[in-house]
């Protein structure tokens, strides 16, 4: 297992974009603590804040994380990548596949775009988690985001693939939504605004968009089905399928064929 | 020629190699505000590539409500001129463009040109009651959903008597509509509701949006396309990797003070603008019109665009970047810099320190 260590603070936010377990494996020590993560116009090496241990394995260990490291995981395509503290922006963005795992809280635009694979954060997330950054033409597009704690305003936005489980959400989960599965046990305001396509469980909600319509109660097999494969993440969030659920369909003002599940 | 370092008096070549010493000496410096002429807004991106800084403007959570927006679902927008001349119906959105001047223009006045021409012109409130508007709908829960029920209503996805439901029928049956909103006021989602607005209008009549300015005005419609061509990208850039990194995140320079990320910024209010709350929290130089010498630890003042000295700015009655020649008589003295003319001199002086030199 190769092992990056945090031996102080970094002055300027550090990109981790270029850092995977597969880049690292065909470098040796000197290349890799030279690697340049800075952003700053005086740069930053990777050595300079953190101790290398590399073993050409296809896991890499953070110790100590810390809110100013931006796109970590963002480059994974296989292996894993554990961090043992916070993490900044746009944690495993556009990642294709492996596992990423973060044991603190991370910064705003997790998972955005992410294409595959599965990213775990045990604490907090920041805002758009699993939502598009700017200009992009998706939020989460495929791989799977767990939120253990509370994640912040526009949870999902514009998703157009894959699932994401959230403890908690702030207001706009879902929002603009183009596809996927949205799972959370309580979220704030105007869920699921303007979303087009896509299906929202939740526990709590804040005010619903006059938008969306009650259809009444169902009993589908698909909600047994996506009970069963939450189960495997989440007890709690499959728990919410067990209750009566009522559906709400929308966002009338545009495809309208969105769906919340509110359980009861 | 006003200059104070530190609050004292001083002249302008001394302030000069103060503030480069200050951002010379910076590692993650920002450059805020954009708040000038053109000429100005060039010279600070130049500036900014010299000394790697970060740039962000007075307006850009309106601005990236826009861009955002029209990234992602297009615009069909109109000119203050053809909203004037054409609309029949006239649909605001919110409160801030009741205090805009196209809505006084508009009030009282009928459509001149176009298949409306002659008619009545009917003034619709959304979000806010308005004593002027011909009909005012209210929404007791923001603007947003607001705005979702008339589009469902105008898609025919939703059907009843309420008031939105004769909104809409005013709309659709209207020969020329234009949809006045402030970006900052409803956000990006506000702002895609409203060009889906448009959008759905124009399978039944003809339809525009057209984003007035809030209370808080600002030069941000002319940084965005000085950015585009001088980066390729919108204002939020940093240069700090000497290639322009767009990210409207990081580059949020209240965010970087906040988050202690900035060691030094500096502050450019050629047209006079409310300095912010951050100014004083990091070593900052402020190019003001308005000059106050406890703003920043360095502050040069330079002339106003289209009082003081020329300049090229936004003009939002004819909806474009117009050149504003000096006033006569004016009461500033008359040797007051430009503010190009300023961070030309500025970035010339550090050019000259090998250590910042690009």
């Amino acid at each position: 297992m190769s092992t990056l260590t945090l031996r102080e603070a970094p002055p300027e936010r550090l990109d981790f974009l270029s850092l995977s377990p597969l880049s690292l494996s065909r470098l040796s020590q000197g290349e890799a603590e030279r690697l340049e993560v800075g952003t700053s116009r005086r740069g930053m090496r990777l050595g300079d804040c953190f101790s290398v241990s590399l073993d050409g394995s296809d896991t890499l260990t953070i110790e100590g994380g810390h809110e100013r490291l931006d796109r970590v995981g963002a480059s994974l395509s296989e292996g894993t990548i554990r961090v043992v503290g916070d993490v900044g922006q746009r944690l495993g963005a556009g990642m294709a596949a492996g596992t990423l795992t973060v044991t603190g809280h991370a910064g705003p635009y997790a998972a955005s775009g992410a294409t595959g694979g599965t990213i775990t954060i045990e604490g907090d997330a920041g805002d758009f988690a699993g939502g598009a950054v700017y200009a992009a033409k998706a939020g989460l597009d495929g791989a799977t985001l767990i939120i253990r704690g509370t994640a912040g305003d526009h949870c999902g936005d514009r998703m157009r693939r894959g699932l994401i489980l959230a403890g908690r959400t702030g207001a706009h989960a879902g929002a603009r939504m183009i596809a996927g599965t949205l799972a959370a046990l309580e979220v704030g305001d105007l869920p699921g605004y303007g979303m087009r396509r896509g299906t929202l469980v939740v526990g709590r909600h804040g005010a619903l968009s006059p938008t969306f319509v009650e259809t009444g109660s169902h009993d589908l097999v698909f909600l047994r089905l996506l009970a069963r494969q939450l189960n495997s993440l989440s007890e709690a969030h499959a728990a919410l399928l067990a209750k009566p659920l009522r559906r709400y369909s929308g966002d009338l003002a545009t495809l309208a064929k969105g769906e919340i599940w509110v359980a009861g | 020629m006003p200059a104070w370092v530190k609050g004292a008096a001083t002249d302008i070549d001394a302030a000069i190699a103060a503030a480069a010493d200050l951002l010379g000496a910076a590692r993650v410096p920002i450059i805020a505000g954009l708040n000038a002429e053109v000429s100005a807004i060039q010279a600070a991106f130049a500036l900014a590539g010299r000394v790697g800084a970060s740039l962000d403007t007075d307006g850009a959570a309106g601005t990236y409500a826009e861009l955002g927006a029209l990234s992602r679902v297009g615009a069909m927008t109109s000119t203050p001129a053809e909203v004037v001349g054409r609309a029949d119906a006239v649909l605001v959105v919110g409160a801030n463009p009741w205090k805009s001047d196209l809505v006084g223009r508009l009030v009282g006045s009928r459509p001149t040109r176009g298949r409306a021409a002659g008619a009545e012109r009917s003034l619709l409130a959304l979000g806010a009651a308005q004593d002027r508007a011909t009909v005012s709908v209210s929404a007791e829960g923001g603007c947003l959903p607001a705005l979702a029920l008339l589009r469902a209503h105008l898609r025919g996805h939703l059907s009843d008597d309420s008031p939105v439901a004769d909104l809409t029928q005013r709309l659709a049956s209207a020969r020329y509509v234009a949809v006045l909103y402030d970006p900052a006021e409803i956000g990006e989602m506000g702002v895609e509701t409203v060009q889906g607005l448009a959008v759905d209008l124009n399978d039944k009549t003809r339809g525009f949006a057209l984003a007035v300015p809030g209370p808080g005005v600002n030069q941000d419609r002319a940084v965005v396309p000085v950015s585009a061509w001088t980066t390729g990208q919108a204002p939020r850039v940093g240069l700090g990797r000497r290639v322009p990194e767009h990210d409207p995140w990081r580059f949020d320079a209240a965010r970087q003070i906040a988050a202690g990320e900035a060691d030094a910024a500096l502050w450019i209010a050629s047209v006079p603008a409310p300095r912010p709350s951050w100014l004083g929290r990091v070593p900052s130089v402020a190019l003001v019109g308005e000059a106050d010498p406890d703003a920043a630890e360095v502050v040069i003042a330079v002339g106003v665009p289209g009082r003081d000295v020329g300049g090229v700015l936004w003009n939002e009655a004819r909806g474009a970047l117009a050149y504003r020649p000096p006033q006569p008589g004016a009461s500033a003295p008359a040797d007051l810099p430009t503010a190009a003319s300023v961070l030309g001199r500025l970035a010339n002086r550090l050019a000259a320190r090998s250590e910042t030199a690009c």
